[in-house]
């Protein structure tokens, strides 16, 4: 077995039954790449895209369908929704909203819970015990729940949507990372960095936790598509990003009770909710494959 | 052999159609027997009376009887309490109520006079959280059981309001409840098995789910019932409600304003409760009063001249409600008091106006202020609104932040007035004149009321005025004025009248739903009147 | 292997108990449940009169050795807002919602099987893909959104199924399925990576070498171990289920315990809210403890109790 005890670069020994194992090919995921890109350019040019404030309310021109539908015109080409705002600048508009929901969210729950793993695998023992304890308390609060009394509590926010999910979000990074660091930690090099004297943090930072990042990066894929769906169901219930700011989830709140008569209203924000999580998830599974295979329980 | 062959398929796919069609199809075998009511909400959904007020009212009607009843459009009327005649005293302040012999409760026992004293000595009590015990506890004195048909009430003061208070119009304080079995059984066990001598009587109840409930053989209210069992269901999603009345799993079904217009393309018969509340708008108020910009009284005109009351009637409300123009006007009262709203004090849309109005104040250039936008029974589109305020107010320079709560934070802020200037709402319930007197001496009279919107020392005096007085035209003049005052300072936004839909089954038949709070005299329907 | 098992449970009531003390704080945090039950014309007096009477007034500390001292033993003291025990709400709720999820797990099951066993059979086909896709989108899509599309079209609409209540064995399939196909991708994926890394197996090349029947290669023996992950993480997966109804109940009016969480934040109602999380988190709790024992005993390569 390879392993250079000096900065931790490792070849895992190759499981013995494995030929290349054949996921998708080696081939770039285009598709879901090209989604994302695609979203991010949106969000980040939105305000030089978007054809009209997301923000303008016009009650006169509520419930405008799509222009290719009858009634509707090009200058609004996704038609209206229920306050008469326009609803591809808030579907633009609420690309920025979610992504940066989601993408923060994940950031902190992902920061916090691998060091916390890395940390739990490490020492073992009495440390192990007391953070896994911690983490399973904090993994068994329904993060919905707890969403729902912040909301309550001080009031519903962009911020307190990110703090509820990423205040739970992070023992799972926490458990999945603790198992890695446990699998790596019956590995020799670890025994020899530490023989040549390397301290805890040095073999934490140097050794372990590099090797943990192909795991890292394919969790961190699958959940921002989870966080942006956990916002949706917290728009929902009344505890998710509050209006007037234009958050997909909920655009698609606002607009259930108009499922067939103003179906544009839900069915669009739905669309591209789905477009960019579908997109994160096959990424994320096609990045698991690739980078590891062996991550099969995520 | 073909023949039989051909039968026996033909039987079997008979047979095979019409096992699918009773797995799966829609509940059209629900016999007229049945009556199914889908609200939004049970609040509370507790089976006591005293426990709660209001929103229970619906299901609790049919199980118990009122010492004094009404008439659909809440006139109080002998022919539907337990009081079949009542009279004051020459300084009203004895009330004596004559009551209807040979009511029995749901468990057999006889209804009398002690069981009178003892309902009304248990809502005004500590464990009570209705909505009238308050000013019950204050006002009544003494409760007097001369004999087992007579009950008379001595009130501390002159008043009128004693009848009204006990009445099926307002809250349910005037239920009659049954003394023995409450005391055999405590208040827990009645909670969970209600006695009443309404009817219906209780049946089951799944919380979260249903209240059931089954008729009586017959009573002196209804007759022979026409439908034997009423079914209470919640269901908070709008969707699912609709989906039930469209499987025919619903025969009267709560919905809102917006789904109107696609029921009625289908044929279902929407039935309306017409102003059955007033969305008032106002601004809270500061520890000693009026803070901010709102202080100046061409301020809160402009406010109020700067929204397009018919537009939001048509773009929020789908049409179903009606520009208000007196605070807190409580429509079903006005004939009451002899009070016209002429077509000068409709508040016209006028942005121009409303802009000069705040330049004059000192503002021209706006100024920051919070709305705060929370949902409501009866007012799911609580949240559009308070955005569409803001969009408007936004038109005449004013810097709108809107921040969504619940309603209890909102009610807390209020309450305490810990958020001066913000502004809020509420449906209020429409109701007669005893019970609009009792909602501004809430929400419009200064002294002790933290409620108090309305901030204003002349209409506190006229209300306390009403309090003294037991002369009719006295108490409605009185009142005129107060509205009239209320108008002239714009103590607060009047914005519309919502108008209630209930979506029924085809089948039902004639309905009145009346305009009696938080009642549908579901009994009527029974009874085929 | 008793002793890391008592241990574990040790660590997991003290785990519970930090929790009741977070929530205690939580649930008190969200504000007055008075303001719920009161009257608008409620005086300082009236509040005074109800908070000593509901037993709010006395001091926190005191009121938190109450609650916890009684949920040791299942009470949880009377909802504020129903002036009932909680544990008999709970006794109501709680089996609606357990039905639910175990309803809920077997849809998802049933779809993962075939989609699994199909796409590491058909691997790196369309097969496999749309397989894939399928099982994704489940993933990828709102669950209120998917139930309320169902509840219009195929409950109200095309009337095939009740929208909502759960009276009968219907009522259960649409929020079943709602519920049920979030997991799907998760399961799926287990079963596929686990049948592909079995099929490429020396084990199995051996078994279609002696000539037995495809077939037979792929449902006896790859399944069979395959399974094993999917059965470890269908526990993990029910808690999920458990915990994440809250929308679903709302939407087919299921009388849960996720709609009564939503109702007790709603009002402040502190039993009910410290009552639901206790319970939820003591499901998952042990769930989470015989996953692990499961995995330890399968797979002893994973030290845990070191």
């Amino acid at each position: 077995m390879a392993a250079d005890p000096v900065d931790g670069t490792l070849a895992l020994p190759e499981a013995p039954t494995r030929p290349a194992a054949g996921a998708r090919g080696r081939r770039l995921p285009l598709l879901p790449i090209g989604i994302i890109a695609t979203f991010i350019v949106v969000a980040a040019l939105a305000p030089l895209l978007s054809p009209a404030s997301p923000y303008e309310q016009s009650l006169r021109h509520r419930f405008t369908p799509p222009a290719w539908e009858d009634g509707g015109a090009w200058a609004h080409p996704l038609g209206t929704d229920r306050l008469g705002r326009d609803m591809l600048a808030r579907i633009m508009y609420g690309a920025r909203v979610s992504l940066a929901a989601g993408v923060l969210t994940v950031l902190l729950a992902s920061a916090f819970g691998a060091a916390v793993g890395l940390v739990a695998g490490y020492y073992g023992g009495r440390v192990d015990a007391v953070l896994m304890r911690m983490t399973d308390a904090t993994m068994s609060f329904p993060v919905i729940l707890l969403a729902l009394i912040l909301a309550v509590t001080v009031g519903p926010s962009f911020f307190n949507v990110v703090l509820a999910i990423a205040v739970i979000l992070w023992a799972r990074y926490a458990r999945v990372i603790r198992g890695e660091v446990l699998t790596l930690m019956e590995l020799d090099f670890i025994a020899q960095a530490r023989i040549a004297g390397a301290g805890a943090g040095r073999i934490i930072t140097r050794h372990l936790a590099p090797n943990t990042l192909n795991t890292l990066v394919v969790l961190v894929t699958l959940q921002i598509g989870y966080v942006i769906i956990v916002e949706a169901s917290l728009s929902f219930l009344g505890a998710g990003i509050p209006p007037p700011t234009p958050a997909w989830g909920s655009m698609i709140a606002e607009g259930r009770d108009f499922v067939t008569s103003a179906w544009w209203v839900s069915l669009l924000p739905g669309l591209a909710i789905l477009l960019v999580v579908l997109a994160f998830n096959l990424l994320g599974d096609w990045l698991r494959d690739t980078l590891d295979p062996k991550l099969r329980q995520l | 052999m073909k023949r039989s062959s051909r039968t026996m398929a033909l039987s079997l796919s008979l047979s095979l159609a019409l096992a699918l069609c009773a797995i799966a199809g829609p509940a059209w075998a629900q016999a007229k027997t049945e009556l199914t009511v889908v609200l939004s909400s049970f609040a509370g959904e507790t089976l006591d009376p005293v426990l709660q007020g209001h929103l229970v009212k619906y299901y609790l009607s049919p199980m118990f009887d009122y010492l004094v009843g009404t008439t659909p459009d809440g006139t109080p009327s002998p022919a539907g309490g337990i009081a079949i005649k009542w009279e004051n005293s020459a300084d009203h302040k004895r009330w004596t109520f004559h009551l209807r012999k040979g009511v029995k409760f749901h468990n057999g026992d006889e209804l009398t006079s002690e069981d009178v004293k003892f309902s009304l000595q248990r809502a005004m009590s500590k464990r009570s959280t209705t909505g009238y015990a308050g000013p019950l506890r204050t006002l009544i004195q003494d409760i007097e059981t001369p004999a087992p048909d007579r009950v008379v009430i001595v009130t501390k003061e002159s008043t009128l309001i004693i009848p009204t208070y006990l009445s099926r119009s307002l809250s349910t304080e005037g239920m009659v409840l049954p003394k023995k079995y409450i005391e055999a059984n405590g208040d827990d066990v009645f909670a969970r098995k209600p006695v009443g001598s309404g009817p219906y009587r209780f049946v089951e109840q799944v919380t979260g789910a249903h209240i059931k409930l089954t008729a009586m053989d017959t009573h002196w209210r209804t007759g022979t019932p026409k439908y034997k069992n009423l079914t209470f269901k919640v269901v908070p999603e709008e969707t699912t409600r609709i989906a039930l009345l469209r499987r025919g799993e619903g025969d009267i079904v709560e919905v809102s304003r917006e789904r109107v217009k696609e029921l009625q393309k289908e044929g279902y018969p929407i039935h309306f409760r017409k102003e059955e509340a007033i969305l008032h708008a106002y601004w809270v108020l500061g520890p000693d009063g009026r803070v901010g910009p709102t202080k100046d009284k061409r301020v809160r005109e402009a406010l109020n001249l700067a929204i397009d009351r018919n537009e939001i009637a048509q773009a929020i409300f789908g049409g179903h409600a009606d520009p208000a123009a007196i605070p807190m006007g409580l429509s079903w009262s006005f004939k009451d008091i002899g009070f016209k709203v002429t077509p000068d004090m409709q508040y016209a849309y006028d942005v121009p106006r409303a802009k000069k109005l705040l330049a004059e104040a000192g503002h021209a250039t706006g100024f920051p202020l919070d709305i705060y936008a929370f949902q409501l029974p009866g007012l799911p589109e609580g949240k559009a609104f308070a955005e569409a305020l803001a969009g408007y107010w936004e038109k005449v320079g004013i810097k709108p932040r809107l921040i969504p709560v619940d309603y209890p934070a909102y009610r807390k802020l209020w309450v305490d007035r810990k958020a001066p200037e913000a502004v809020g709402y509420y449906n209020i319930a429409n109701r007669d004149w005893i019970g609009t007197y009792a909602l501004l001496e809430k929400m419009a009279y200064g002294p002790s009321k933290p409620n108090d919107t309305a901030n204003d020392p002349e209409a506190d005096a006229m209300i306390a005025q009403v309090m003294r007085q037991t002369d009719r035209e006295k108490i409605n003049t009185l009142m005129r004025n107060i509205y009239t005052r209320l108008r002239s300072e714009h103590v607060g936004v009047p914005v519309v009248y919502l108008h209630s839909p209930y979506a029924t089954a085809k089948t039902l038949g004639k309905w009145t739903p009346g305009t009696v709070m938080y009642d549908l005299f579901l009994e009527q329907l029974a009874a085929g009147k | 292997m008793i002793r890391f098992v008592c241990f574990r449970l040790l660590q997991s009531l003290i785990a519970l108990a930090i929790l009741s003390v977070v929530v205690f704080v939580l649930a008190r945090a969200t504000g007055d449940p008075l303001h719920m039950i009161l009257p608008m014309s409620a005086t300082e007096e009236d509040y005074a009169n109800a908070r000593q009477y509901l037993g709010l007034d006395r001091p926190y500390v005191e009121q938190y050795l109450t609650f916890v001292g009684r949920a040791a033993t299942g009470d949880f003291g009377n909802s504020i807002r129903a002036r009932r025990p909680v544990s008999e709400i709970l006794r109501e709720r709680l089996p609606n919602s357990l039905r639910l999820a175990l309803f809920a797990m077997t849809v998802s099951l049933a779809m993962a099987f075939p989609l699994g066993v199909l796409a590491a059979v058909k691997k790196g086909t369309g097969l496999d893909r749309a397989a894939q896709v399928i099982s994704v989108l489940g993933q990828s899509l709102p669950s209120f959104w998917v139930a309320i599309i169902l509840v219009e079209f195929v409950a109200g609409r095309w009337q095939w199924l009740p929208a909502g209540g759960n009276e009968g064995f219907t009522s259960y399939i649409l929020p079943g399925f709602t519920l049920g196909w979030f997991v799907v991708a998760g399961l799926m994926r287990l079963l596929r990576s686990g049948m592909l890394e079995v099929l490429d197996s020396e084990y199995v090349k051996l078994a279609r070498l002696k000539g037995v029947a495809e077939s037979r290669v792929v449902w006896m023996h790859a399944l069979k171990n395959a399974l094993i992950p999917v059965v470890t993480f269908a526990g993990i997966y029910f808690s999920i289920l458990v915990t994440t109804a809250i929308v679903v109940e709302t939407v087919f009016a299921w009388p849960g315990l996720g709609r009564l969480a939503y109702e007790g934040i709603s009002s402040r109602d502190f039993p009910v809210i410290q009552a639901v999380v206790l319970t939820t988190a003591a499901i998952v709790t042990v769930v989470n403890l015989a996953v692990d024992l499961l995995y330890a005993v399968i797979d002893p390569r994973i030290r845990y109790a070191r």
